[in-house]
């Protein structure tokens, strides 16, 4: 009985032992589409039998890189299952998966330590301004430039989704004495949310000394932090973003630190990356870093461990082990 | 019956209120002399009968920065009491006052907390080689050239100097998912431990993957990171102080960096500081910051805090809350 036929895009750069082991039980392509179009006309070739695709996150320009309605209308009818490598899949449009019978799987849990310390990281150099006090060093200036800033001991951390990144996040914070609170669609169980106070979005704006944006990208939360959000918040308030860029309109941030509304900003994400807002990279107080979430060995490695776990389910057993939440309904 | 004289060297920012407050036991000065010359001579006149003097960690140039023998001779009889604003106090000779009947006070405690998120702050920084990717992304490369990092969960952090500020800094490095393990002069309780590890020296030294100073600079610690004690160490090790330049000999320190032996360095202390060895500017990838440990206001405030409530028991009570370790036993 010949393997099902499972396709990558993009590339395995860790865990090649464990993609390579799949072979005895999938036949496996490696995508070497030069270009869109043609990738399209290998779906109708050699790639028309594909079961399962191991999806990287690849720059936009990439075949493969955006599954959206006019590429997801082009897959072969075999392909039942796409195994993402990442915790957010805003570059999948998983409606259109789910009308045409593709069950989409991520990778949440093996992320939110990497993204929790980068985010960690931030928290810190937003609110003791470390940034200005390293280029001053750096330009002889010595501690010229380094201002008197805030302790994080006390004050109160506002986490806007608090999934698996918010949680290790919290537990992060805690070791500084934060306060953590906490807004999501639902409350979470009191196990789950371990003693963060369940909050409104507005009290979340209006109370939180800190806000750490830990939510995924979509239709309701493109631009969720705008003017109006700002508004809302207390004077001097410290923002976090290690999301997705999106998330904040860039230039209502740009403002809001102009202002002062904003005492600072610590970012890995921004709104249309790679590109930068000319008015943050200007901005000497704001500590920006060019997603570097989970670029670790380790935490790259477990990733590529957990894509390969969820491409070996779909060819054995016909199902995924880590389905995106738009999609449970639709599994057993 | 006059008021005891109290002599301010330095400048009290934040607890303002509070040092105004000891008029009601004290009479007090603010140290105006312009040069160290100066400052003798007003010694053995207008300062002739000070009883206790608040001291301020300042520019070596600046008179009575450095309390050291020289200066001790010039001191008036009256002088009994020392309170510096400091936890590191290796600019005065500790000796020198005790055999001049003159006791010393420092601020433990009070610097812990934001000491120790520095410290973590640069863990996480030279782990992770945050200031690559920090520069990268200001020079408009975004992330090309950034190589992958490691994560801190599952490493061995190794505090040389397990106090206060160790303590602290361990409790913050459980929530990154590190194992603790300490060396002091003598083994801990096993409540202040708290599940850290007591090792040897050696040990400590080639089981670590990241080691942390934060040990008091002394005879006995100066220098006590060299070329051999970087040779007992793990290759690839990560290097972080928040204690005192000294205690590493900083051109072994930039000698390991370029052979790899030290994969990255974050330092807030140099052996010279202001002035950094040219080797250090020059690498990329260690996080370097200009000695802002306790630079916040809250910090600030309550480290002047400390100070003026030692002065105040130094003037009402003939003695001081925190007496420096070396003269615990000659405390009544």
């Amino acid at each position: 009985m010949t393997k099902p036929h499972v396709l990558l895009l993009g590339e395995i750069v860790h865990a090649k032992a464990e993609w390579e082991a799949l072979s005895e039980v999938a036949t496996l392509s490696v995508c070497d589409s030069s270009t869109k179009e043609e990738f399209i006309r290998d779906l109708a070739g050699k790639y028309s039998d594909v079961m399962a695709v191991y999806h990287c996150h690849m720059k936009d320009a990439k075949p493969g890189a955006i599954i959206n309605k006019e590429l997801i209308d082009a897959l072969p009818p075999s392909l039942k299952f796409i195994c993402h490598n990442g915790a957010g899949y805003d570059m999948v449009d998983v409606n259109a998966c789910a009308k045409k019978g593709i069950i989409v799987s991520n990778t949440p849990g093996t992320v939110s330590d990497a993204t929790a310390d980068v985010g960690m990281f931030l928290i810190l150099g937003a609110l003791r301004e470390f940034y200005p006090a390293m280029t001053s060093l750096r330009k002889g200036k010595w501690n010229m430039g380094a201002p008197i800033s805030r302790d994080p001991e006390g004050k109160v951390l506002g986490i806007l989704g608090m999934g698996g990144i918010g949680s290790a996040i919290k537990r992060r914070a805690e070791g500084f004495d934060m306060i953590t609170q906490y807004h999501n669609p639902e409350p979470l169980s009191d196990e789950l949310a371990a003693g963060a106070k369940y909050v409104s979005f507005d009290e979340l704006l209006a109370t939180s000394d800190v806000i750490s944006l830990n939510l995924p990208l979509n239709a309701q939360t493109r631009h969720i932090i705008n003017k109006d959000a700002f508004a809302k918040m207390k004077d001097g308030v410290v923002i976090v973003n290690t999301a997705r860029g999106a998330i904040i309109d860039e230039q209502a941030l740009v403002d809001a630190l102009e202002s002062r509304k904003v005492r600072c900003a610590g970012l890995d994400v921004f709104e249309a990356e790679p590109q930068i807002h000319p008015g943050l990279v200007a901005n000497e107080k704001v500590i920006l870093l060019p997603h570097v979430g989970t670029r670790t060995y380790e935490t790259q490695k477990k990733m590529e461990i957990q894509v390969i776990n969820n491409v070996r389910s779909a060819v054995t057993e016909a199902k995924l082990l880590n389905v995106v939440p738009e999609h449970i309904s639709l599994v057993h | 019956m006059t008021k005891p004289h109290v002599l301010l060297l330095g400048d009290v920012l934040h607890a303002r209120a509070e040092w105004e407050a000891l008029s009601d036991v004290a009479t007090l000065s603010v140290c105006d002399s312009s040069t160290k010359e100066e400052f003798i001579k007003d010694l053995a006149g207008k300062y002739s009968d000070v009883a206790a003097v608040y001291h301020c960690h300042m520019d070596d140039a600046k008179p009575g920065a450095n309390i050291n023998q020289e200066l001790l001779e010039a001191l008036p009889p009256s002088l009994k009491f020392i309170c510096h604003h400091g936890a590191g106090y290796d600019m005065i000779d500790v000796n020198a006052c005790t055999r001049k009947g003159i006791l010393v006070s420092n601020t433990p405690g009070a610097v812990d907390d934001a000491t120790a998120d520095v410290n973590m702050f640069l863990v996480l920084g030279a782990l992770r080689e945050f200031n690559l990717a920090m520069t990268n992304l200001r020079k408009g490369n975004w992330n090309a050239g950034v190589p992958l990092s490691h994560d801190p969960e599952g490493k061995v952090l190794g505090i040389l100097g397990m106090g206060g500020i160790g303590r602290a800094l361990k409790r913050r490095a459980q929530g990154f998912g590190m194992i603790t393990q300490y060396h002091n002069r003598k083994p801990l309780s096993e409540e202040m431990a708290a599940g850290a590890k007591y090792v040897s020296f050696d040990e400590l030294l080639a089981t670590s993957d990241v080691i942390s100073m934060n040990l008091p600079l002394n005879a006995h610690t100066r220098h006590i990171i060299n070329k051999e004690a970087i040779a007992k160490m793990k290759d690839g090790v990560i290097i972080v102080n928040t204690a005192r330049g000294p205690v590493i000999d900083e051109q072994a320190l930039v000698d390991a960096l370029e052979s790899g032996k030290v994969r990255c360095a974050g330092l807030d202390v140099f052996e010279a500081e202001p002035k950094i060895h040219p080797g250090l500017l020059a690498n990329e990838k260690v996080i370097l910051l200009p000695h802002v440990g306790t630079a916040t206001y809250e910090t600030r405030k309550k480290m002047e805090i400390t100070v003026i409530n030692n002065i105040r028991s130094a003037i009402t009570g003939a003695k001081l809350l925190n007496v420096v370790p070396e003269q615990i036993h000659f405390a009544p």
